[in-house]
């Protein structure tokens, strides 16, 4: 079995938080001898407090661990600005504590005794998870830096637009004229850089501007 | 039964101690304790011997010819009261007079005597006249012509006259007893046949002469033997005269009422004279003399003769009016000896003709104590029994102790693997730590080797992991197999602080999963203790996880067990195991070291009814109480490893 190349997947630390020193040691060779660029912690303290929180990549933890055990250190990873996919190793896992880590969004749970096949394969599509992610963090970072830019009054528009409303229907309902609200939109599509109405909604929904709300007549 | 025996073995004991004490040879305490041992029987002779007749007493009236305490008479007499007072009877009244003619030979003393019994007896209303008598039957005749002239007679008479012929037409009874002369001289012959000489020494009153012819009638019987009388010698001379005889010579004592000096004598007394100073053995032909000194004879036997005539007298009260002339004349006397003369003589016993009768010889230790020596005997058994009863008991209970051991070590061995089993996930999590490292090591080491240019250095740092990684799960898999050993208590000297630690380390994991905080307490200088590591960590394992079982409700940042170890005193260890759970209830105070006894829906209730049981084999103490906050303590304590 050859190692996977890390060209084939988006870059990213491996993050290794146990507070068995010997098992820490171990798993961060292997991962080093697969390619991966590993930084440990032996408490999920001493992790949540590192520098460069912004590093991509994934973590692999230790469930039993003394102070924050792993899934308080999930939790608290959930809180930060990059919330890095967790998997877990354990050296004896129980049904509740899995379910429990996989609905709060574990990459993977495996013991401490899994094929490395497996730990790569969990490690891989953490990584392209958190690389996703990243991705669409970023977009809706833009995405709300350019619905910042509108003015309220094209705000207003705007969420009458997606809701599939007509001009004149918005112009009465706003009491303006007609060509005022015609000018906004075209304003709208320019700052936003859409073409049609069918994207403006997308994009709305996807920046989770006026997703699901009423709008107050 | 067993306690029975012991009641009796005391009872008798006390009662042995107070006569040893009182005095040894006495039975008086012996016959208490019988009395008291068998007391139903005591109260049924008492009833028998209380219905007594209550019609008039039958009087007899005892007449002796000669003094009456001469020793054949005094036996006659006594044996005659035996003899018809057998039957416990108090319905017969004795009164008794003697004529001592020997010493009172004039014609006019019977006239006095029978004066004098008239009178006495006029009014007494006699029913029967006895008659004991040496010499002639005149006695006899004369009394019963007056005094007692339609009365029964019975009598006794040592000598071998005719009987007058007017006594065998009344209602007379009695025994002639002849001297048996002839059957002494054939015992002298058969008992020293080197006798050549016999000397006979006798009196001269009108008795003695009678008992001289009888001897004389058979002194040229034996060829052999040659006999002299002494009869003209005063007694005093004759005295003298035996202390010099010589080896092959016996002397025969013939009666000596009276010496030719005239001197007075009784027989016996003569006999003791001689027997002191005699070179030869005495020989005798009245049992009244055996004990005065003489060696024996074929003699007469007076308590054969009382016996007799009691016999007789009993018949002629009933048969009123009696068969005349039932007259019984007894020619051979009865072998009768001193045993101490014949130990003075040298002369077996086994010599001795075997109807022989053998007086005065001391009573063996047996005869003498038997009862005492039976009651020793009870004592004895009864105190062997006793002794085994115990010894028996002991063995059992030994026994049945050395069972409850055994049962005990095997509880404590089936607590400890169920304790073992609760940890089972803890222990797998413990054990897949070094093995997970290994594993990944290993993989790693894999890939590198993989690798164009593979890093040595970290390939040989990985082997050294995996090798430490293994000792390490080896130490848990010791450490599981060593608490799962079935094993007998076993005292070594045991350092504290690694009995403790190496508990902590084996409970870490599991404290871990349920987030508590575990923390031990140890001074740096502890002195050993004595004991059993395996069993002491059972106590540990289970007070700590008592411990964190109640701690299960609190939240997490209280969850803290601290495992402290001090010197409380000299020589005491104590190991105490505190929570800050739920504390134990006030009503369940009392009863958590029962066995059997739970707060936990799944418990067994023995954790801690073992721990107290092995910490008491410790010689140590065990004891939970509540804290001041909250939670509560189990502090045991252990005696130092004394050097």
């Amino acid at each position: 079995m050859s190692p996977p190349t890390v060209t084939q997947s988006p870059s990213g630390t491996v993050f290794i938080v146990d507070d068995d020193a010997s098992f820490l040691k171990s798993v961060s060779r292997l991962l080093r001898a697969a390619g991966y660029p590993v930084q440990t912690f032996g408490s999920a303290k001493s992790f949540l407090e590192r520098p460069a929180q912004e590093v991509p990549g994934c973590v692999v933890a230790d469930l039993q661990m003394p102070g924050l055990n792993g899934l308080e250190l999930q939790a608290a990873l959930e809180r930060t600005a990059n919330p890095l996919p967790v998997i877990f190793m354990t050296g004896q896992g129980d049904i509740p504590t899995t379910v429990h880590a996989m609905r709060k969004g574990a990459e993977d749970f495996l013991t401490k005794l899994a094929p490395k096949e497996d730990l790569f394969a969990a490690v891989e599509r953490a990584l392209r998870r958190n690389f996703k992610e990243g991705q669409q963090r970023r977009r809706r970072h833009e995405l709300h830096g350019a619905f910042d830019a509108l003015s309220a009054r094209e705000r207003e528009v705007l969420g009458h637009v997606v809701r599939g409303r007509m001009n004149k229907e918005i112009a009465a309902d706003l009491n303006i004229n007609l060509r005022t609200v015609k000018l906004h939109r075209t304003n709208l599509t320019r700052k936003l850089k859409v073409q049609s109405v069918a994207e403006l909604t997308r994009l709305a929904e996807e920046a989770g501007v006026f997703r699901a709300a009423p709008l107050q007549p | 039964m067993a306690r029975a025996l012991i009641g009796i073995y005391l009872a008798a004991a006390r009662s042995f101690d107070q006569r040893l004490t009182r005095h040894l040879a006495g039975t008086t305490a012996l016959i208490f304790l019988m009395v008291a041992l068998f007391s139903p029987l005591s109260d049924c002779l008492a009833e028998a011997s209380g219905g007594a007749e209550t019609s008039q007493p039958k009087k007899i009236l005892m007449l002796f010819s000669e003094a009456r305490d001469l020793p054949g008479n005094a036996m006659m007499e006594q044996a005659v009261r035996a003899e018809m007072l057998k039957g416990g009877t108090n319905q017969i009244e004795f009164f008794a007079e003697n004529l001592d003619a020997g010493r009172f030979s004039d014609a006019g003393q019977y006239v006095v005597f029978k004066d004098f019994l008239e009178r006495k007896y006029a009014g007494k209303n006699l029913d029967l006249v006895m008659v004991f008598m040496a010499r002639d039957f005149g006695l006899v005749g004369e009394l019963t012509a007056t005094v007692v002239s339609n009365l029964p007679v019975v009598f006794v008479a040592i000598n071998e006259l005719e009987l007058p012929a007017e006594l065998t037409r009344r209602r007379v009874a009695g025994i002639v007893q002849h001297f048996d002369v002839e059957g002494t001289i054939k015992l002298i012959f058969h008992l020293q046949p080197a006798t050549r000489r016999l000397v006979v020494i006798g009196g001269v009153s009108k008795t003695d002469r009678l008992t001289l012819a009888r001897i004389e009638a058979v002194d040229h019987l034996l060829d052999n033997i040659a006999f002299e009388y002494w009869t003209n010698r005063p007694i005093a001379e004759v005295r003298r005269a035996v202390a010099a005889l010589p080896e092959d010579t016996v002397v025969l004592l013939s009666t000596v009422q009276r010496d030719v000096s005239g001197q007075q004598f009784y027989t016996s007394q003569v006999g003791q004279m001689l027997a002191a100073s005699a070179s030869a053995p005495i020989y005798v032909l009245s049992a009244g003399l055996i004990g005065s000194g003489a060696l024996g004879g074929v003699v007469v036997d007076f308590d054969s003769l009382g016996t007799g005539a009691g016999r007789l007298a009993l018949r002629a009260l009933e048969e009123h009016p009696a068969r005349s002339n039932a007259i019984e004349v007894r020619k051979t006397g009865t072998p009768m000896f001193d045993w101490r003369a014949l130990q003075r003589w040298g002369l077996k016993q086994n010599r001795l003709p075997a109807n022989a009768t053998i007086r005065y010889r001391p009573r063996s230790l047996w005869e003498e104590h038997r009862s005492l020596i039976l009651s020793a005997l009870l004592i004895l058994l009864a105190q062997a029994i006793t002794i085994a009863g115990l010894l028996a008991q002991r063995t059992h209970r030994r026994k049945a102790e050395a069972e409850i051991q055994i049962q005990r070590m095997e509880l404590a061995h089936v607590t400890r693997v169920s304790t073992v089993g609760q940890l089972a996930a803890a222990l797998t999590h413990e054990l897949n730590q070094p093995l997970g490292a290994i594993l990944r090591n290993a993989e790693a080491a894999e890939m590198f080797l993989q690798h164009d240019r593979p890093d040595l250095v970290e390939i040989r740092a990985i082997l050294a992991d995996i090798r430490k990684d293994d000792q390490r799960a080896g130490e848990v898999i010791e450490r599981m197999r060593t608490l799962l050993k079935r094993r007998n208590l076993e005292s070594k000297p045991l350092d504290l602080r690694e009995v403790v630690m190496d508990t902590v380390d084996t409970l870490q994991h599991d404290a871990l999963a349920r987030r508590v905080k575990l923390t031990p307490e140890i001074p740096a200088q502890l002195p050993a203790v004595r004991g059993d590591r395996v069993h002491l960590q059972q106590v540990l394992l289970n007070l700590i996880l008592n411990g964190m079982d109640a701690m299960k409700a609190c939240p997490k940042d209280e969850r803290r067990l601290v495992v402290r170890v001090r010197e409380a005193k000299p020589g005491e260890i104590e190991v105490s195991v505190s929570d800050g759970g739920t504390g134990i209830k006030p009503e369940d105070a009392a009863r958590v070291f029962e066995s059997f006894f739970t707060t936990k829906p799944e418990g067994m209730g023995m954790g801690l009814a073992i721990s107290r049981t092995i910490i008491e084999a410790h010689g140590g103490k065990i004891r939970g109480e509540n804290n001041p906050g909250r939670g509560a303590t189990f502090t045991f304590t252990l005696p130092a490893n004394e050097k």
